[in-house]
C-alpha cells in the first residue's frame, strides 16, 4: 500500500513542481509591474527541452557528463519516496532527514562533477561557488538538524512529523524554512547559476533534455523542501491533510517568490557570511531543545 | 590456528630477509608477492577469530621471582573478535598494497633494500600488536611497529625524508613514553602482569576505589594513542610523514597502522576502565576537534597527498568522536545510542581504511605516472587513466558519505547514534554533519583537479599496470559492497563489540538499516535499485548523440580557463577565516612554548658548568627520585 502511496506522490510531484515554479514566476513578476507568462509556462518551457537533442562537449569526460542531469534528477526523485507528500504514506524506512539531505548534496555533487568535466571556465566557476554554498548552508542546517533530532529523539520521519510543538521545535522549523529558501537556490543565494554574470554556471554546457532534467530537478528539490516544511506542522492523516497540504504549497511559494522579487545575489562571500551568521539560530534552538523547553 | 600463526610469522619474516639480499627489481617483487600473501593469511586468520577465540601460550623464560620481567617470561597471542576485526581490516588492505607494491616500486630507480626489508616487518608487527595479549609485549611490539615504519617514511633518504621521519620518531617516541609510564603504573597498581584477562578483572575494580589513578593512566594512554592515531593537537607529524612515504605505504599507515590505537583505546577504555562520562565526553571532544580542524586544514590543501593526510587526521576524528560518545553515552545510561555509537565507531574505521587505502593508491598511480601530487598543476587525466580515475571517484564519493557507498552508512550511524540525545554530543554531531560536507568539496576539489579539469600544460599519460589497477578496483568494489550490504560487516562489528562487553541493540540491518522506535532508518540497496534502474531508463531513452566544442563565449581560441586548486572554494575559506586563525595562533603558541623549553634547557646547560651547582642539582634530583620511589613501594 505504501509503495503504491509513494509511487502516486512521486507522479505529483513530478507533474506539480513546474507549476509550482510558474506561480512564482508569475508572482515575482507581478510584484514587478510585468505582466508575467502563464502559470504553464515553466511545463511548456521544460517540454520544449525534452523535445531537443543532447549535445555533448567534445573535451567532456563521456562518462561524467552523460549521466549528471539523470543521477541529478534521480536522487532528488529518491528522496520523495520517502518523504509523503500529497498522500500521507510512503516508503518511509528507505530514509531519514539525514538520507534526505546526503541524497540532495548527492544530486549537487553530480551537476559539479559533469560540468566540471566540461572544462567550460563557466561551468568550473559555478560549480565550486555551489560547492562552497553548500558548505556554508551545511553549516547551519547542521545545528537545525540537531536541534530537531535532539527534541523530538529521533532522526526518521515517522518521528518528525508532525513535531511536538516546543519553542525548540517551532524554532527549528521556522529556521528550517530559511534553509528551505536557501537550499533551494533561490535569489539572491543563486550565485552558483548566476544567469547575467556566469551564464547559468553548472548548467552551461547542458542542452535538451540534460539541461530539462537538471531544471526539473531544482523545482523538485524545491518542492520537497517545502514538502518537509509543511510536514513538520500537518497532521499525518486524514482528508484535511490534501486541501492543507496543497494550499500551504502555494502559499508558501508565494512568500519565498515575493521574498525573491526585492532581492539582488549576494556574492559568494556575502551569502556564505549570512549562513555562517545564522548557525547561532540553530544552537540557540538545540539549547532550548537540550533543556526540554 | 598456531599454524596460521606460525605461517604468518615465518613468511614475513623470510619476506624481511629476502628484503636484504634484494638488489634486483625481481626480488623486490618477490617481497612483496610474499607480503601479500602473508596479509591474506592475516585477514582469514581475523576471520576465524570472529568465530572463536584462540589463544596460544609461549613460554619464553622460567623465571621464579615475582618482577615486572617476569611479564615478560611467557608471550600470550590471542585472537578475539575485537583483533579479529581489526586483523580483517590489516589484512585486506595489507593484500592490497603489497599488490600494488609489486609495480609501483619500479618507480624508485634506486637502492629498495630499505623498502623490501622494513615492509614485511612492518606488516608483522602490526599484526603482533593486535594478537598479544600482555600489555607489555604490546608496548614492545607497539615500539617495533614505529620503529620499522619510520625506516618505510625514510625511504627515499632526501632532506625532506630524514625531517619528516624525524619528526615522526621524536613525537611517536615521546607519546609512546606517555603510554609506556602509563603501563608501568597500571602494573605497579595491580602488579599481577599484564594479562588482559587479569588487567579486565581486576583493573576495573580498582579504578573505581581509585578514581584519581584511573584519570591519571587514562591520560597516559589517551597522549599515547592519540598521537599516533593523530588526534588534534598531536598530528603535526602525520602529514609530513605520509606525504613523504611510498604511496602504498603511505595508504597502509593511513588504513591500517592508524587503526592500532583505536585498537587499544577499544580495550583499554571499555574494557580494563570503568565507563566514566567525563572520560567518554573528552574523547569525544578530542574526536570533535580533531575531525573539525583536521578537515578544515584539508580544505586547504593542494598538494594531492597532504589533502588525503589531513583528511585522515579528520577521518580517524570521526571513529574516535564516536568511540568517546559510545562511552559517554553508555555510562549516562543510553544504552542503544551508546552501543550503536561504538558500532559506527569501528564501521568507520573499517570503510576508512578502504576508502582512504584507495585514495592513496590513487594518488600513488598518478605520481607514478605524471611523477607529480600538484593539484595545480595535474588535469584532464580521466581521458588516459580511466580505472583510476573510476576508482578514484567510488574513493571520493565514500569519504564523502555520498548514498548509496560504505561511507555513508557509518556516517549515518554516528549521526543516528549522537545527534538525537538530549547531551552535549549532539552538538559534537551537528558539527561532524558539517564537516561531511567540507569533506565532499574537498574531494570534489581532489577529483575534479586531477582528473576532469583542463591541465596547465598537455599531459598524455597510459593507464598504470594491471597490479596497480586491479588493486584499487578491489578496494573501490569492498566500498561499494559495504555500502549496499551493510549487513555483512555489521555482524563482525556487532561481535567485536560484544566482546568488549557491550551488548549490541537489536537493529535491523537487512534489506535496511533501522534503528527502531523512529530514531533512523536508511534503505541504501532499496535506493541504489530504485536510483540505477530509472537513470539507467533515463539515459537509455535519452541518449547522446551529437557532440560539439564546448562553448567559448564565441572567439575560436580556447578559453583555456582553469581554477587553480588553491582557488577553490576561497571566499568560503575567506569567511570561515577564524577556524585558520585560530589554527595559527595555536601553531605560534606551540612554537612560543618550544623556544621557552629550550631557553630552559639551554640556562640548565650554562648552569651545569658550574660544579657546585651541578652537585646540588644532582642531589635534588636523586632525593625526588628516591621520594618517588619510596611513595610507589611503599
Amino acid at each position: 500500500m505504501n509503495a503504491v502511496y509513494a509511487a502516486l506522490n512521486l507522479i505529483f510531484i513530478v507533474l506539480f513542481a513546474p507549476l509550482l515554479d510558474g506561480i512564482e514566476r508569475k508572482v515575482k513578476a507581478r510584484l514587478q509591474s510585468r505582466q508575467g507568462p502563464p502559470l504553464i509556462q515553466t511545463w511548456l518551457d521544460l517540454l520544449k527541452l525534452f523535445r531537443r537533442p543532447n549535445v555533448r562537449p567534445r573535451e567532456s569526460v563521456r562518462w561524467l557528463f552523460e549521466p549528471a542531469p539523470a543521477i541529478a534528477l534521480v536522487s532528488v526523485l529518491a528522496a520523495s519516496l520517502f518523504i509523503p507528500s500529497l498522500l500521507p504514506g510512503s516508503l518511509d524506512t528507505w530514509g531519514d532527514i539525514i538520507a534526505f539531505i546526503y541524497l540532495s548534496t548527492l544530486s549537487a555533487v553530480a551537476i559539479a562533477l559533469g560540468a566540471f568535466s566540461t572544462g567550460s571556465a563557466y561551468a568550473q566557476i559555478g560549480s565550486h561557488r555551489e560547492v562552497s554554498i553548500i558548505m556554508a548552508e551545511e553549516f547551519s542546517l547542521a545545528f537545525i538538524v540537531a536541534a530537531l533530532a535532539a527534541s523530538s529523539g529521533g532522526l526518521s520521519f515517522s518521528r518528525l512529523f508532525p513535531l511536538q510543538l516546543k519553542v525548540s521545535t517551532i524554532t527549528g522549523a521556522l529556521a528550517f524554512a530559511v534553509m528551505a529558501y536557501v537550499a533551494g537556490a533561490r535569489i539572491p543565494f543563486d550565485v552558483a547559476e548566476a544567469e547575467p554574470e556566469i551564464v547559468e554556471g553548472p548548467f552551461i554546457e547542458f542542452s535538451g533534455k540534460g539541461l530539462g532534467m537538471l531544471k526539473l530537478s531544482i523545482y523538485v528539490k524545491r518542492l520537497l523542501l517545502t514538502t518537509i516544511l509543511l510536514n513538520f506542522f500537518l497532521p499525518q492523516d486524514g482528508t484535511v491533510r490534501v486541501l492543507v497540504y496543497v494550499i500551504g504549497l502555494v502559499i508558501i511559494s508565494v512568500v519565498y517568490a515575493s521574498i525573491e522579487a526585492h532581492y539582488g545575489r549576494f556574492r559568494t562571500k556575502d551569502a556564505a557570511r549570512f549562513l555562517k551568521r545564522f548557525a547561532i539560530v540553530g544552537i540557540l534552538s538545540w539549547i532550548l531543545g537540550v533543556v526540554g523547553w | 590456528m598456531e599454524v596460521i600463526f606460525l605461517f604468518i610469522v615465518i613468511i614475513l619474516s623470510v619476506a624481511s630477509f629476502i628484503g636484504v639480499f634484494s638488489r634486483s627489481a625481481i626480488l623486490t617483487k618477490l617481497v612483496n608477492a610474499l607480503s601479500a600473501l602473508g596479509s591474506l593469511t592475516i585477514a582469514y586468520a581475523g576471520i576465524m577469530g570472529l568465530k572463536e577465540s584462540v589463544e596460544l601460550n609461549i613460554t619464553l623464560l622460567h623465571l621464579k621471582s615475582d618482577s615486572i620481567i617476569n611479564a615478560f617470561s611467557t608471550l600470550t597471542l590471542k585472537v578475539d573478535p575485537l583483533s579479529g576485526f581489526f586483523m580483517i581490516i590489516l589484512g585486506i588492505l595489507g593484500f592490497c598494497t603489497s599488490v600494488y607494491g609489486i609495480a609501483y616500486l619500479d618507480m624508485y630507480k634506486g637502492d629498495k633494500r630499505l623498502y623490501a626489508f622494513n615492509y614485511p616487518l612492518f606488516l608483522l608487527f602490526m599484526f603482533l600488536v593486535l594478537v598479544s595479549w600482555n600489555l607489555l609485549w604490546f608496548v614492545v611490539f607497539w615500539e617495533l611497529m614505529t620503529l620499522f615504519s619510520q625506516f618505510l617514511v625514510a625511504f627515499e633518504r632526501n632532506e625532506k625524508t630524514l625531517i619528516a621521519t624525524l619528526k615522526y620518531f621524536c613525537m611517536t617516541k615521546a607519546a609512546a613514553d606517555f603510554m609506556l609510564i602509563a603501563i608501568v603504573l597500571v602494573l605497579i597498581t595491580i602488579s599481577g602482569g599484564g594479562d588482559y584477562d587479569i588487567l579486565s578483572s581486576q583493573l576495573v575494580n580498582y579504578f573505581r576505589s581509585h578514581p584519581l589513578e584511573m584519570y591519571l593512566v587514562s591520560a597516559g594512554f589517551m597522549i599515547g594513542l592519540g598521537v599516533k592515531a593523530a588526534l588534534v593537537p598531536f598530528h603535526v607529524w602525520l602529514p609530513d610523514a605520509y606525504v613523504e612515504a611510498p604511496s602504498n605505504v603511505s595508504s597502509l599507515l593511513s588504513g591500517a597502522m592508524e587503526k592500532m590505537p583505536v585498537y587499544m583505546m577499544f580495550r583499554f577504555f571499555l574494557s580494563f576502565t570503568p565507563l566514566t562520562p567525563n572520560i567518554g565526553l573528552l574523547i569525544a571532544l578530542f574526536g570533535t576537534l580533531t575531525l573539525f580542524f583536521g578537515t578544515m586544514y584539508a580544505l586547504k590543501q593542494t598538494d594531492s597527498k597532504r589533502l588525503l593526510s589531513y583528511h585522515s587526521v579528520g577521518q580517524i576524528g570521526y571513529v574516535v568522536f564516536a568511540l568517546g560518545a559510545g562511552i559517554y553515552l553508555l555510562s549516562k545510561g543510553y544504552t542503544t545510542f551508546g552501543a550503536l555509537a561504538l558500532m559506527a565507531s569501528l564501521f568507520h574505521a573499517l570503510n576508512h581504511a578502504f576508502f582512504k587505502g584507495l585514495l592513496f593508491l590513487t594518488a600513488g598511480s598518478i605520481l607514478y605516472r605524471t611523477g607529480s601530487r600538484d593539484l595545480d598543476h595535474l588535469g584532464g587525466l580521466a581521458r588516459f587513466m580511466p580505472i583510476t580515475a573510476f576508482a578514484a571517484l567510488i574513493g571520493s564519493l565514500s569519504i564523502a558519505g555520498m548514498p548509496p557507498f560504505n561511507g555513508f552508512v557509518s556516517k549515518w550511524m554516528i549521526y543516528v547514534s549522537t545527534l538525537p540525545t538530549p547531551t552535549l554530543v549532539s552538538l559534537f554531531g551537528a558539527l561532524a554533519l558539517f564537516i561531511s560536507a567540507v569533506t565532499t568539496a574537498s574531494f570534489v576539489k581532489y577529483f575534479t583537479s586531477i582528473f576532469v579539469r583542463p591541465p596547465a600544460k598537455e599531459i598524455t599519460v597510459k593507464e598504470v599496470p594491471v597490479s596497480m589497477w586491479a588493486s584499487q578496483l578491489i578496494l573501490a568494489v569492498l566500498c561499494v559492497i559495504f555500502g549496499v550490504y551493510p549487513a555483512l560487516p555489521l555482524e563482525a562489528i556487532s561481535k567485536a563489540v560484544d566482546s568488549v562487553g557491550v551488548t549490541t541493540p537489536s537493529i535491523t540491518v537487512f534489506p535496511g538499516l533501522i534503528v527502531s522506535d523512529g530514531i533512523g532508518n536508511i534503505a541504501p540497496l532499496a535506493l541504489l535499485v530504485f536510483s540505477g534502474a530509472l537513470t539507467a531508463v533515463l539515459l537509455a531513452i535519452f541518449p547522446y548523440k551529437i557532440s560539439l566544442p564546448v562553448w567559448t563565449t564565441g572567439t575560436r581560441k580556447s578559453l583555456a580557463m582553469r581554477l587553480p586548486a588553491s582557488s577553490y572554494y576561497a571566499s568560503f575559506e575567506e569567511e570561515f577565516e577564524d577556524v585558520y586563525s585560530w589554527g595559527e595562533w595555536c601553531v605560534c603558541t606551540t612554537k612560543r612554548l618550544w623556544d621557552a623549553t629550550k631557553a630552559v634547557l639551554s640556562s640548565f646547560e650554562e648552569a651545569s658548568f658550574d660544579l657546585d651547582k651541578m652537585m646540588t642539582g644532582a642531589w635534588l634530583m636523586l632525593l625526588i627520585l628516591l621520594t618517588i620511589l619510596g611513595g610507589v613501594l611503599l
